[in-house]
């Protein structure tokens, strides 16, 4: 995990819309290391900071307490204003560029993807869950080892996102709320414009984004989730309706530039 | 004269027969008496994910993981060993057993800890590098994945991997043996899972009798030939040759309410449709069937003949099998029993490592 990161920076001059299909085949290996980006989310629920075990009202008129809030984000990839892309360093022997976002660990909440071009960039594009290339390769190391408790062992696949907690509206057992997402086609592309500022690497700045992921956007909306009806999903065939919604959780809140020493 | 030419002649052919016959005898003595010798020899060896003549490329690609001695052998230990599960009581190899063909002798569905039930038969484990999944269902899709079933499932191991990673790297030896195999003692779950898999798709059974046969160093008896004709007529669509399964799924017409493949493809019209397993090793692994039925080939082959109802709408490849006669279950019998490899039954290399 933490060997210095061999470069795999791509830049495609596709269009937008078809750039998304081709980005996973088509990558040139770069010749250095790359910049790196740093992220850091913010939870937040219903527009309020996310804090473990206290009780909250949905946008649905009922309440959540969440106990737990874990997922994956990889396949990160910076848009520029001329319609390049730069992807962030991907290699086939370790998990460089996956991420597991754990609310209960807060360094898991701040952390640097390695391996884009210099320049200016407008939108950041990334991937909640596991590609589904990564998902059928075998045992993988670092974020993506199955000790890290997001496998599924009786139907092979990652969990992309698991989300529990307690909801008085619940029916199931102990008024639970279980959400563990997951399956080959479940994980979600989000791309999320960057606002006006562009966003700038280079060798002397450190560019921060900031997201913030509001999981009370699942509970938001014509499709939102209701827990009185749907308190437990834990299969691929069911996770579909909450997969549908989690792209809707993260907003980019504000950029940071800092000098790096 | 001629009297005495015919002595002659007489005693050669007595002296050379005498001699035929005694070095045939005597060649049969030393191989009986090299048989420990060539054991001993063949246990030295590490076993390879090499593909027999006229058999497809596995599904597993070993090339991240190569198999070697140290390998092999942590992943063998590992097998063998019971603190992978909660309470230190249950290894693969409890479940798992050689001279079964590492099915479960005589447990009709498995028991695990504490003596606690699982629904389903225990599968013999042999030429796991060619499945394209696993468990009766197909809900594992790699090799190297399939050992967190049993160890996160309460019923049989209720342990999970970082407590099994903890206890290894707390272990006297383990951090050595992982160092030795992968080069620096760092355990995780990629390594403990790749280990398990060096062994696991190592388990190569290619030597019955039937294969000697097909590489024309042995013939079949009547009774086997009419069996093997029997069997490419009645049931090779599904249990296809060399493998003996199409690595598919179907419905055979046991249903014990299981759901089967539509566990994990939430398809109605996968209800009840189970892997179909293996014909090789079937002397060895009874009971069979997925909840462990029927206690012989004999009950096995009355089912296909006499217990089917509907066998269209079961399976289209399932009629040929459901108009078994009584006369072809003899010969059929006498087919299988060609599938059986003594050999990897007793394979030292393969057996629980300190009875080496
Ligand atoms: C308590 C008994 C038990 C233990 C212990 C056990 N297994 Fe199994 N194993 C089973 C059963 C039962 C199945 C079939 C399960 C199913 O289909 O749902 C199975 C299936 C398998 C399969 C798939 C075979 C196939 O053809 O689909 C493999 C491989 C396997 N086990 C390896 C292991 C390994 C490695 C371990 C140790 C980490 C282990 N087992 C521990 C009972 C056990
Ligand atoms: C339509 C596909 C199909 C055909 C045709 C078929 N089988 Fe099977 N066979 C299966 C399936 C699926 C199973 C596992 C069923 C279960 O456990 O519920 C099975 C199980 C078996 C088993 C038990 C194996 C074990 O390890 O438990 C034997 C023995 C067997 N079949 C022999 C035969 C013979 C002999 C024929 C031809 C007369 C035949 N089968 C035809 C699909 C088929």
């Amino acid at each position: 995990m933490d060997r210095p990161g061999r470069r795999a920076r791509s830049l495609f001059a596709l269009p937008l819309a078809i750039a998304a299909l081709a980005a996973l085949s088509a990558c040139e290996g770069g010749e250095a290391d790359g910049l790196p980006l740093r992220l850091e989310i913010s939870h937040e629920i219903a527009a309020q900071p996310l804090k473990p075990g206290a009780e909250y009202a949905l946008p649905t008129g009922e309440h959540l307490s969440v106990d737990r809030l874990r997922y994956y984000l990889s396949n990160f990839r910076l848009h520029a204003p001329d319609g390049l892309w730069s992807t962030a360093a991907h290699s086939d022997d370790d998990a460089r560029g996956y991420f597991l976002v754990d609310e209960s660990q807060a360094t898991s909440r701040v952390f640097d993807i390695a391996g884009f071009a210099p320049g200016q960039y407008d939108g950041i594009e990334f991937v909640i869950g596991v590609d589904a290339a990564r998902n059928r390769q075998g045992a993988q190391n670092g974020a993506l080892d199955p000790a890290q408790g997001m496998f599924w062992t009786w139907n092979t696949g990652y969990i992309f996102f698991k989300l529990e907690g307690h909801s008085p509206e619940s029916s199931a057992k102990d008024h639970r709320v279980e959400y563990h997402i997951g399956g080959a086609d479940l994980q979600r592309t989000v791309y999320l414009p960057l606002g006006g500022k562009p966003l700038r690497l280079d060798a002397r700045l450190l560019a921060t984004v900031h997201l913030q992921a509001d999981v009370g956007q699942l509970f938001q909306g014509a499709s939102a989730l209701h827990l009185a009806d749907k308190p437990t999903v834990m299969d691929p065939a069911s996770g579909r309706v909450v997969a549908d919604r989690y792209a809707a959780i993260f907003r980019v809140d504000h950029l940071h530039h800092q000098p790096r020493r | 004269m001629r009297l005495r030419r015919w002595r002659w002649i007489a005693l050669a052919l007595t002296l050379t027969s005498g001699t035929a016959l005694i070095a045939a005898s005597a060649a049969a003595s030393v191989e009986a008496a090299l048989q420990p010798v060539s054991r001993w020899w063949q246990s030295l060896s590490t076993p390879q994910l090499r593909v027999p003549e006229g058999w497809p490329r596995p599904q597993y690609d070993a090339r991240h993981n190569p198999v070697t001695r140290a390998g092999f052998e942590l992943g063998r230990r590992l097998f063998y060993d019971p603190l992978l599960s909660l309470d230190g009581s249950i290894a693969c190899a409890s479940c798992h057993q050689q001279f079964a063909a590492f099915a479960h002798f005589d447990h009709r569905v498995s028991h695990g800890l504490a003596g606690a039930n699982g629904t389903r038969n225990a599968p013999p484990l042999f030429n796991l590098a060619w499945q394209s999944s696993f468990m009766w269902d197909g809900g594992v899709t790699h090799l190297e994945l399939q050992p967190l079933a049993p160890l996160a499932n309460p019923v049989e191991m209720g342990e999970t991997l970082p407590a099994v990673i903890a206890k290894l790297r707390r272990d006297a030896e383990y951090p050595a043996l992982f160092a030795a195999a992968f080069g620096s003692d760092h355990i995780d779950g990629q390594r403990f899972l790749r280990a398990l898999a060096q062994f696991l798709a190592t388990l190569i059974s290619d030597a019955s009798h039937y294969d000697r046969v097909l590489a024309g160093r042995e013939s079949f008896s009547a009774a086997e030939s009419r069996g093997y004709a029997t069997f490419q007529q009645r049931c090779a669509a599904c249990h296809a040759e060399p493998l003996f399964s199409d690595d598919g799924y179907a419905r055979d017409g046991i249903d014990n309410g299981d759901a089967g493949r539509a566990l994990i493809t939430a398809r109605i019209e996968d209800r009840g449709r189970m892997r179909v397993p293996s014909l090789r090793n079937l002397g060895y692994s009874a009971p069979y069937m997925h909840d462990g039925r029927y206690d012989t080939l004999d009950q096995v082959l009355q089912h296909y003949a006499h217990g089917i109802r509907d066998a269209e709408s079961l399976d289209a490849r399932l009629p040929p099998a459901a108009s078994l006669r009584d006369d072809e279950i003899a010969d059929l019998l006498a087919f299988l029993d060609t599938l059986n490899d003594p050999n990897f039954i007793d394979d030292p290399r393969y057996a629980e490592p300190s009875a080496r």
